[in-house]
């Protein structure tokens, strides 16, 4: 039975509408945020100085447990607790989507970044360093710009996966994509119309991300034949 | 390198095997599969062991034996279970549904076992008092209830402040740490919510606006021989006083 009633899209068209906005809303700035800490913690990944162990535990931590049960416990569990031991109001499911989802992409991002920067002969920062060059400088003049043409396609994809998996808030009533097509199909019985809907939205969105990504490849590339 | 590929084949054939094995046992007619969603106290829910229990969970046994039908009660979830007695997966389902004409047309309903009405509950300090009180506020619902319809029916179907979860007591937890101004549910369930918020804290409302309803259990459309037997089991333990007996353990103190 494929019931392909289009007119419960429109009954619901404010829900996706909305829905498209927190998606977009979601994935921007757990992308932004995810790559500070993401940048951060990578570096504190492969400096040798002690103190930056923790984000070692950090990235394991996330990056070792499901995006959704992150969810749940930072919506549940975690801010709620923080926010009554500060005297606070409990923030509400948008507050908890953004930190989940932060926090996770941070770990991935901060691999991609370990990752990006290791890729890079160890030869090159030496011979930069022979130059006379500090660190710093040899890391952002020398390393850095190979690094990141590394990093593009790990990247690209992990901001895919970050959009696609913001779905998961749906569960703590956060009005995204998913959640328009849930209500929808829940209310009217018609399943395959609001689910197809859903799934085109994300389609456009990741094709565009992925363009986006392609290009900004395109342009970093330097060896070109 | 050739016998490993062999080993490999054949332990995907033999889980293959298993797993159509597993999928199989529905061929046996005489067993009714009786859904539910078991998170949904008193009427249904799920304890620790496992073992389904509630007013419904009860009810559909008392049936049972007094029917002589062999009975397979599962938690399904609530979009599970009507999918699944829709599509004729599951025989039945019993999960304080309420019937309404919309449901009617993908269902067949007994005749109604339980008089429920929707409910507000709220903080005890907040001045609502009526279901319009609510306008610009944020609701919470279980999704796809009459709580949701309710709300959907004052306010408009993509009411922004209408929050709906997939399970009760998300609502009710985002109500405790007043991300929600309110939660619109059965009148039974609240009660039951209450209790474990401390009714000290908050207040059910009870608009005389909304419209009571009847719960009944639900069959494949046209599946009228089950729907008789229901019927019927129904009828024999309402009239020998088991529906009774069942109906103070669970609801004679409020």
């Amino acid at each position: 039975m494929m019931d392909w009633d289009w007119s419960v899209i429109v009954e619901y068209k404010d829900l996706f509408i909305r829905g498209l906005l927190v998606t977009i809303e979601l994935t921007v700035v757990a992308v932004a945020v995810g790559m500070v800490i993401g940048i951060t913690s990578g570096f504190m990944r492969i400096s040798r100085n002690k103190w930056f162990i923790p984000a070692k535990l950090y990235v394991d931590l996330f990056r070792g447990t499901p995006l959704f049960l992150q969810i749940l416990f930072f919506h549940f569990a975690v801010l709620p607790t923080l926010a009554e031991t500060f005297g606070l109001e409990a923030p509400d499911a948008m507050i908890s989507s953004f930190v989940a989802l932060s926090l996770n992409s941070g770990a991935y991002i901060a691999e991609i970044f370990r990752g990006g920067i290791q890729s890079v002969d160890q030869g090159q920062l030496e011979a930069a360093r022979s130059l006379g060059m500090t660190y710093p400088q040899a890391m952002w003049h020398v390393v850095l710009p190979q690094a990141f043409k590394q990093m593009l396609p790990p990247l690209g994809n992990e901001f895919i996966t970050l959009l696609k998996d913001s779905s998961l808030v749906t569960v703590i009533a956060v009005n995204d994509i998913t959640y328009a097509a849930f209500v929808t199909a829940k209310n009217t019985f018609v399943r395959w119309a609001p689910y197809v809907t859903a799934g085109l939205m994300y389609l456009v969105l990741t094709t565009i991300l992925s363009q986006m990504v392609s290009y900004l490849e395109k342009r970093f590339q330097t060896n070109r034949y | 390198m050739k016998k490993r590929l062999c080993i490999i084949i054949l332990s995907i054939v033999a889980m293959l095997v298993a797993v159509t094995g597993c999928s199989s046992q529905k061929a046996d007619n005489s067993i009714v599969n009786a859904g539910t969603n078991a998170e949904f106290p008193p009427f249904e829910k799920l304890e620790g062991n496992g073992e389904i229990t509630g007013f419904d969970a009860e009810l559909i046994q008392a049936i049972a034996k007094a029917e002589n039908l062999q009975l397979d009660f599962q938690h399904y979830g609530w979009d599970s279970m009507l999918n699944g007695v829709a599509r004729g997966r599951i025989d039945m389902g019993i999960a304080a549904i309420t019937i309404t004409d919309e449901r009617k047309r993908m269902y067949d309903f007994t005749e109604p076992y339980f008089e429920a009405k929707q409910v507000i509950l709220v903080p005890k300090t907040s001045p609502v008092q009526s279901l319009n009180d609510l306008k610009g506020k944020k609701i919470g619902v279980q999704s796809a209830t009459t709580g949701e319809k309710v709300v959907q029916e004052a306010f408009g179907k993509t009411y922004p402040g209408l929050q709906r979860y997939d399970v009760v007591s998300s609502a009710i937890d985002d109500l405790k740490w007043n991300r929600l101004d309110a939660v619109v549910v059965d009148k039974a369930v609240n009660l039951e919510y209450i209790k474990r918020l401390g009714e000290e804290k908050y207040k059910i409302i009870e608009d005389p606006a909304i419209p009571e309803e009847y719960y009944g259990i639900i069959v494949k459309k046209g599946n009228r021989e089950l729907l008789d037997k229901l019927n019927a089991g129904l009828k024999k333990i309402q009239e020998n006083g088991t529906y009774d007996k069942i109906y103070n353990k669970y609801f004679w103190e409020n």
